[in-house]
């Protein structure tokens, strides 16, 4: 698969900030700044999904991190194969005009074009109150999600490219 | 008596919360209720004692879909409060952004919501695994209505770059310049698009509208026109609380709008057409024909063919700003603020949205009132209903569900502007 820009990892972190822990996805993005070597590209986005159908053709692998709802403990880190797994439930509904990242992969796979690897890191949040900051158990959660991102990253990468080391 | 009630919990693909209670009795349909329950959105009185120049920003997050409406119809009002009036290449941006809205906005209803019910899919995914190309032409439309948004709004969703006067930074040429090659694909997408749409199987029914739409001298409408329906209202948009008027009804977080002397009326696609077919440029018109599409349409369900011509045009209107755009030599007309009233109405893809606003001396919203085009609507799509469902009142109720769904689409409503999904309970007594 063809690159981008010299990029073959796409990190994306999806959530809304301002609405409570929906907030972890931007985060972690935050806390991921230089900590990647170059062949990755940080993104972060909130709302309309169906754009990602064009964002991600040509990496091959996209690593996301998103909130889920909340299963039975908050701050808990899934990793889902969002390629052949099902993805656990959204922070929050889809609306019909801003469509969610199971509709914009399906969308995807159908159309083609979907990238070879996709894997979702879903942490389980409390609340996703309007203007609510991320709550401390899922704050927590972000050094756990950014150590794991970073592994894999490396993995995928083959362990060509030395780990830098924490700031 | 033998009666039934059939329900529509949430209604898919449209934006909102709402819900359907359609009662049958005796073969006839007594009753067609559309319940809005999404939440009040206070937006009016977020603006009482804000400043003038906030609105923008203020009114873009009423809808994620339709900022530009909203914020056109803003500053449109300020300017005509304050004594002043943006024309010339500033007015053409602005009608470029609207371009730049009415495609991403028309596109994504088009291919993603309304298409998937004359094709039996359930929804556009499904039907992208055998209509994979008109589904990616109608995703490209909405990126390149979004590319307008973000060359001339700064960003894609809630745009920030519009402010009273006109803009806040101005595009450069070659920003403009870089939209024409995006728009040329968009229109050819879009014919491919209408050609597509017309060759849709289509219910065999005509409904008595009354049409409301603004009217330009020249230009099919976005920002100006007076206000003028097919049966005899021609007023200035200050004249709009005159002859409309808002009704609470309980089942309804949003206002239902009616005429004063007669109710019912529509506004959108199929009224803007109607009363502005001979604004259209003549390949434009052509087009409508060769796809069946006579200059007055009343068969609500081919409003998405209307859709697809507007988007055509649409993308024709954008290319002609941009072929004849001159940097303004200044970004934003100075405003001097008084107290006053100020009214302004604009054509959103859903139809007009009026707006108007007292202000202090000092340019401080004294009072607001926003009236968005789906609750104007709340009416015709109740009587619509009505007449479809009665058409088959045998059927079972999983057809009539489908059907009235699919009938509420055709207005693409934007229920949460309006009050701002469906519940359909067909009540058979």
């Amino acid at each position: 698969m063809s690159e981008v820009g010299g990029k073959r990892i796409l990190v994306l972190g999806i959530g809304n900030a301002d609405r409570g822990d929906d907030g972890i996805g931007p985060l972690v993005i935050e806390a991921l700044a230089g900590r990647l070597p170059q062949e990755v590209e940080l993104q972060v986005r909130s709302g309309d999904l169906l754009a990602l159908i064009d964002d991600w053709a040509g990496f091959e692998r996209v690593i996301i991190i998103d909130a889920a709802q909340c299963l039975d403990a908050p701050g808990r880190v899934h990793r889902v194969d969002a390629l052949h797994e099902p993805l656990p439930l959204p922070a929050s509904p889809a609306s019909s005009h801003a469509f969610g990242l199971p509709e914009a992969l399906a969308l995807a796979q159908t159309l083609g074009g979907a990238p070879a690897g996709v894997t979702a890191y879903a942490v389980e949040g409390e609340d996703f109150a309007a203007g609510a900051a991320v709550t401390p158990k899922v704050r927590a959660a972000v050094p756990v999600v950014t150590d794991r991102v970073v592994r894999e990253v490396h993995r995928v990468l083959g362990g060509r490219v030395e780990a830098k080391s924490h700031a | 008596m033998v009666t039934k009630t059939i329900t529509v919990d949430y209604l898919a693909r449209v934006e909102g919360e709402g819900a359907l209670d359609l009662t049958i009795a005796d073969g006839k349909v007594t009753d067609a209720a559309l319940r809005i329950f999404e939440p009040p959105r206070f937006f009016e009185a977020f603006l009482r004692g804000r400043g003038y120049e906030e609105t923008p920003d203020i009114v873009a997050r009423i809808c994620g879909i339709c900022p530009i409406a909203y914020q056109m119809s803003a500053v449109h009002a300020i300017e005509a409060a304050f004594g002043v009036k943006v024309e010339g290449a500033l007015g053409a941006l602005r009608r470029l952004i609207y371009c730049g809205e009415w495609i991403e906005s028309h596109g994504l209803h088009i291919v993603m919501l309304h298409a998937p019910d004359f094709l039996g899919f359930t929804d556009g995914i499904e039907m992208a695994a055998v209509h994979g190309d008109m589904v990616r032409k109608g995703l490209a439309l909405k990126k390149a209505g979004n590319e307008v948004l973000r060359v001339l709004g700064g960003r894609e969703v809630h745009p920030v770059n519009v402010r009273p006067g006109g803009f806040h930074r101005l595009p450069t040429a070659a920003e403009v310049a870089g939209l024409a090659e995006t728009l040329k694909r968009a229109r050819d997408d879009a014919v491919e698009l209408t050609r597509w749409v017309s060759g849709f199987p289509f219910p065999d029914i005509d409904l008595d509208y009354e049409f409301v739409a603004l009217r330009h001298p020249d230009e099919y409408p976005f920002n100006e026109g007076r206000i003028v329906s097919n049966r005899g209202i021609d007023i200035d948009i200050t004249d709009y609380e005159n002859v409309f008027e808002e009704r609470h009804v309980a089942r309804s977080t949003a206002l239902h709008s009616a005429i004063r002397e007669r109710g019912a009326y529509l506004v959108g696609p199929l009224a803007r057409y109607a009363l502005n077919f001979d604004r259209l440029p003549p390949d434009v018109q052509n087009l409508a024909r060769e796809v069946g599409l006579e200059p007055i349409c009343t068969n609500p369900f081919r409003s998405i063919i209307v859709r697809a011509i507007e988007v055509v045009y649409a993308c024709e209107e954008g290319l002609r700003i941009i072929a004849a755009y001159k940097r303004p030599e200044r970004a934003s007309l100075p405003l001097t603020p008084t107290a006053a009233t100020g009214f302004g109405c604009t054509e959103a893809p859903r139809g007009i949205c009026w707006h108007r606003y007292d202000f202090e001396p000092d340019g401080t919203i004294r009072t607001a009132r926003i009236v968005p085009p789906t609750s104007q609507n709340q009416a015709s799509i109740e009587a619509d209903l009505a007449v479809v469902a009665g058409t088959m009142v045998d059927a079972p109720d999983e057809d009539i569900r489908h059907r009235c769904e699919q009938t509420i689409r055709n207005y693409d409503p934007c229920i949460s502007c309006s009050a701002h999904f469906l519940k359909l309970t067909v009540d058979r007594q």
